[in-house]
């Protein structure tokens, strides 16, 4: 039996945030809790009030509208978004990490919001999230706000929410360029049947490394897009205090000519932007050594794949 | 401590009962309604050994709270055999020595039924994803593979002779 608390299932927002806007006691919030449930068996945590957001409509939608982009629920859960088809062509990256995210059974319970929320260093959904230049939509009795994913994490497990804050959701702006979504064949940088070039990202993915093949965290964990405009996008998982935007990467190569030659460069550059730390899971040194070999799999990957395109 | 009333399916069969907000839902399978099926190993999502379906989703029913399946369908092991004869599933489990000790064998089976619910023809690969979340500490992982592609063949064989 864990600690002694009372649980609410709100169906609106509204009553969600009141519920949330209180000061007396402390409150947490259970969305798939695959993390709550164990702090609350170890008594990390002793909340007087359970909410549970699972029956709200507003986090539990996906939805995606071509030409604006993807709206993802706090309460979807991570399988949904592996399965998810719109999910799979346009953010390829996104399903990928979905797909390696602990286990079967804890995708089928962990949710999008639950991830960012818990703000662990190692989120897998993180660093996709960052590189589609993820919003959150946030909502609190005062109102609502929206915070650029880049800005949310303050340092392990610390993020800018308010204790009355309720993450509603996160929105990502489409992968296709709103006049040619019609034309577009997935995110893989094809022509479409029409023979206008496809305007989706040339590609999207995400490399993780863990301890072994099976459920675990990852010791790092990389994701890279490349746009429709041959721009580099990369972000990074358990490499830094929190998961971590590359900007300056980034920028490195998409001031270089597109060539294979930039996957070595961004191998050599990668380090310098990085900041792992040797923990239970690997040595620093690992960590930096797997990030080098990551970047250097994934550019070059999305450099062939952008070769096609042009081809 | 808080009490919900919760009326889910369990195994089919309607049930209505008082739950406290602190039980999960693996204490009350086994403490209120006495199926022993489904075990409690780490408690933390960790080992797979309570996995049950929910909705026809395993999920770990360590992590969640009784009152979370009020309104679900929830199968456990129990569930898998009908009129006392083993499902197929369980029965090739048998034929491929897939289980020493057995605790770990009612996760492996729900983790197995639910693959096979959303895809009859699964690869090696996609068997082994769908698993590996159950821990096993004894078989090995080879024979439960191995059960559960000649189960998943076997109820092809099943469905195509109907």
């Amino acid at each position: 039996m864990l600690t002694n608390f009372e649980y609410a299932k709100p169906i609106t927002l509204t009553h969600a945030v009141q519920c949330l806007a209180e000061k007396e006691r402390e409150v947490k919030i259970l969305s798939g809790g695959t993390d709550l449930l164990v702090a609350l068996r170890r008594k990390q945590v002793q909340p007087a009030l359970v909410i549970d957001i699972k029956g709200l409509k507003e986090l539990t939608a996906l939805t995606y509208t071509p030409g604006q982009g993807l709206s993802i629920g706090a309460a979807v859960c991570v399988n949904r978004l592996a399965e998810a088809d719109v999910v799979r062509q346009y953010f390829p990256a996104l399903a990928a990490a979905a797909r390696v995210l602990a286990s079967y059974q804890l995708r089928n319970r962990a949710t999008v919001g639950g991830n960012i929320c818990n703000a662990s260093p190692a989120a897998d959904l993180v660093p996709p999230l960052l590189v589609y230049e993820g919003v959150l939509e946030v909502v609190s009795q005062r109102g609502s706000r929206r915070i650029p994913l880049q800005d949310f994490f303050t340092g392990v497990k610390q993020h800018v929410l308010e204790r009355d804050e309720l993450l509603q959701g996160v929105f990502l702006p489409d992968t296709t360029d709103a006049t040619g979504a019609t034309g577009a064949t997935g995110a893989t940088g094809a022509t479409s049947a029409t023979g206008m070039t496809n305007v989706t990202d040339v590609g999207g993915l995400y490399l993780k490394q863990g301890r072994l093949k099976g459920h675990d965290l990852s010791i790092i964990g990389l994701a890279a897009r490349l746009n429709a405009a041959k721009q580099f996008r990369f972000a990074v998982a358990a490499a830094a205090p929190t998961p971590l935007r590359l900007f300056a990467l980034e920028e490195l190569l998409n001031a270089q000519p597109f060539t294979p030659a930039l996957a070595e460069l961004a191998a050599q550059a990668i380090n310098l932007y990085i900041h792992p730390i040797s923990d239970v899971r690997a040595t620093a040194e690992y960590r930096r050594h797997m990030a080098a070999v990551f970047v250097r799999r994934a550019v070059s990957s999305l450099v062939t794949a952008g070769g096609k395109q042009d081809g | 401590m808080a009490k919900h009333v919760i009326t889910c399916g369990i195994n089919g069969a309607a049930i209505s009962a008082e739950v406290d907000s602190g039980q999960t839902l693996l204490e009350f399978l086994r403490g209120e309604l006495s199926l022993f099926g489904a075990k409690e190993g780490c408690g933390e999502g960790e080992c797979g050994a309570c996995t049950v379906m929910v909705n026809g989703r395993a999920v770990n029913s360590c992590l969640m709270l009784a009152v979370e399946a009020d309104g679900c369908e929830v199968k456990t092991v129990e569930g898998l055999a009908q009129g006392g004869k083993l499902a197929i599933l369980q029965e090739e489990f048998v034929q491929h020595d897939a289980l020493q000790c057995g605790f770990c064998t009612p996760g492996m089976l729900m983790s197995a039924r639910a693959l096979l619910d959303r895809t009859s023809d699964p690869g090696e690969e996609e068997i082994k994803v769908a698993i590996a979340g159950n821990l096993c500490r004894c078989t090995g992982y080879l024979p439960i593979v191995s059960a559960i592609q000649a189960a998943a063949k076997r109820e092809r064989e099943e469905t195509a002779s109907e």
